[in-house]
């Protein structure tokens, strides 16, 4: 190869490519190249302790109590420290029933305004109010906790437990005393709260529809209403399951609100007017008068059957949602 | 045979034609009314939906503006809170113990959540996809259940209650945030600049600096400021590992008050005095985290049209 113009006038170590392979070399024996990539696995490595750590403490801090108690911890209807008796089975009831009254009255409002806002309103209504609602997604639950205390529970106390109750078939439910914190109320309080969820994410799965579809289904003459039943909703399907998936576990697993709400009794409920107690809500109400040890070791049980209920409902969730994917790919 | 084939195929007289014709156009108008006003009576119900789901937020956030304003002044704001049934005081605590356990966590979840979400963002593979599923997982993960780890890990060996394991707890939440919404913004950044900036000799260090975190800077601002205002209004975590304290307090090896939990303890208390504060510091908590998601929407808005 005949050398290059600059590599006859230039001496060899100043041509370029020895130039490059210099400062290359340089750059490699400087320390930060080394440094990144401890930082990269340092942070991963450091991530993956902590998940680890978490399920093992969790099953650590609890073996004292399910050694005690066996696995009837995890259905058993007592909870009586004093006798040393621990049953998570009442907690259990509630959490999944307040978990229900949540999902059946969020998801139909929550997609019904999804819809209204991906696809009904004019730009001009939707963008703002898509604003709000990705805002109060952000209101704490403590705030959500208080106005539900103080504001909503004399509401439900004075009209609406006693308006339920003279509902001919739905007395079954209602029955008892019209207290304000009840089963219902923290059912409420959860649906609130988890409203934005649903509606951000359904929105979002809506919106994602292909505009192509929507103009296929009005082509063939479907009104509004039509196109968003017959095009939009079997496409975003997926990413309504997902929002409620998400929703279900944030209703699940939270704490401080329906702590404020459900009145904390540790019997078994017997109607969506009684006070109750979740998982959550008696971790925080038994966490502060347990004695360390045994009672310790239960409490920690129950935060480790709370953690367990959440991961497979999410982890259902993903299962649904890859099948899907890979049903409709095939 | 053939002639009735033919009288088959021989054209209806025009008449007939015109009235099939009429019958297919007042059927097709019958039907389009119904379901005109089917698809109506669907919309009116979903703006009704609209209705429903904001009502209850709307009255939420004008109530708590409402009771917190009788609550607020600057001696509210700058007093430690009295003795019960002593008129006055204020909630300084609360806010320093607030900045004190969330300022750590920050300090703790950023840097590793943006290592992870990097490492994400670059490699793919097995390890890749266990780390992300691990931070989908955690994700699902009850507060609470994060609280009690950080208390068995942080508060039982040491046999009392730390701003710093009310930290840990936060921290650990805050993780999967900022991982997942980092490494959505990472990955936005396009492949090309990523090889363009190799191509051009940059070690990977300085490709990361140059390239990818300027790129997706809005988006990392994004992403942190929301962690950052969840971690504010977590109420379980931060009551099972600092406890909440009435004194004045800095240090946070001991425990500390916070804006939730006096909401939490004012808020569950029969007397009006008690709950008045918890009103004032549920307005102060609502404007600190509104005004932080707003800033980071803006922010983010803001150096999106300047990258473009």
């Amino acid at each position: 190869m005949a050398p290059t113009l600059l590599e006859e006038v230039l001496p060899p170590q100043l041509t370029p490519v020895a130039g490059v392979r210099a400062a290359l070399e340089r750059r490699r024996a400087r320390p930060g190249g080394r440094a990144y990539a401890v930082l990269r696995w340092g942070g991963a490595a450091l991530f993956a302790a902590v998940v680890v750590g978490l399920v093992i403490s969790l099953a650590d801090g609890s073996s004292q109590a399910f050694a005690h108690s066996g696995l009837g911890l995890l259905w058993s209807g007592t909870w009586d420290p004093a006798h040393l008796r621990y049953g998570a089975g009442v907690f259990v009831l509630g959490t999944l029933v307040t978990t229900l009254v949540a999902i059946v009255l969020a998801v139909p409002i929550g997609v019904g305004t999804a819809a209204f806002l991906s696809e009904f309103a004019p730009r001009w209504i939707a963008a703002p109010l898509s604003v709000l609602v990705d805002l109060i997604a952000a209101v704490p639950s403590i705030v959500v906790g208080l106005w539900g205390l103080l504001v909503l529970s004399p509401v439900f106390a004075r009209h609406v437990e006693p308006f339920f109750k003279k509902i001919p078939v739905l007395e079954w439910f209602f029955h008892g005393p019209a207290l304000g914190p009840s089963m219902l109320l923290a059912g409420v309080v959860l649906a609130v709260m988890i409203l934005p969820t649903v509606v951000a994410l359904s929105r979002t799965a809506l919106s994602a529809v292909p505009v192509a579809d929507r103009e296929a289904a009005r082509a063939l003459g479907g009104t509004k209403w039509q196109v968003v039943r017959s095009a939009v909703i079997p496409g975003g399907r997926t990413g309504i399951e997902a929002a409620v998936t998400l929703a279900m576990g944030r209703a699940l697993g939270e704490t401080i609100a329906v702590a404020m709400v459900i009145g904390n009794l540790y019997t078994a409920p017997h109607s969506l007017l009684a006070p109750g107690a979740t998982l959550g809500s008696a971790i925080i109400n038994t966490f502060a008068e347990a004695t360390p040890g045994l009672d310790r070791s239960a409490v920690i049980a129950l935060a480790l059957v709370l953690l367990v209920i959440t991961a497979l409902v999410n982890a259902g969730g993903q299962l649904l949602l890859r099948s899907r994917m890979r049903a409709r790919t095939a | 045979m053939s002639s009735s084939l033919g009288h088959a195929l021989a054209l209806p007289a025009p008449d007939i034609a015109a009235a099939r014709r009429e019958l297919v156009r007042q059927t097709a108008r019958r039907s389009l009314t119904r379901r005109r006003a089917a698809s109506r009576a669907i919309v009116v119900v979903c703006g009704l939906a609209v209705a429903v789901s904001l009502a209850p937020l709307a009255a939420l956030a004008t109530y708590t503006i409402a009771r917190g304003m009788h609550a607020l002044s600057v001696s509210f704001l700058t007093h430690a809170p009295t003795p019960p049934g002593i008129p006055g005081g204020g909630i300084s605590n609360a806010i320093v113990g607030s900045a004190i356990v969330v300022g750590l966590a920050t300090a703790m979840a950023v840097p590793t959540g943006m290592a992870v979400a990097l490492f994400l963002a670059e490699r793919r593979g097995p390890v890749a996809d266990a780390i992300r599923f691990a931070a989908d997982v955690l994700t699902g993960v009850p507060s609470i259940a994060i609280g009690i780890f950080a208390y068995a890990v942080l508060v039982e060996p040491f046999n009392h209650y730390s701003g710093l394991a009310g930290s840990f707890a936060l921290a650990v939440l805050m993780l999967p945030i900022i991982i997942r919404s980092n490494e959505a913004a990472m990955g936005a950044v396009p492949r090309d600049l990523w090889e363009a900036g190799l191509a051009l000799g940059a070690r990977r260090a300085r490709v990361v600096r140059s390239v990818v975190l300027r790129g997706s800077l809005p988006g990392l601002v994004t992403g942190n400021l929301l962690a950052i205002a969840r971690a504010v209004g977590e109420t379980a975590p931060v009551l099972v590992t600092i406890f909440g304290s009435t004194l004045f307090t800095a240090s946070p090896l001991g425990p500390l008050a916070a804006m939730p939990l006096t909401i939490y303890t004012d808020g569950t208390q029969p007397y009006p005095t008690a709950q008045q504060i918890a009103w004032g510091t549920a307005l102060v908590l609502l404007a600190f985290v509104l005004v932080l998601s707003i800033v980071a929407r803006v922010v983010a808005g803001r150096l999106n049209r300047r990258t473009r």
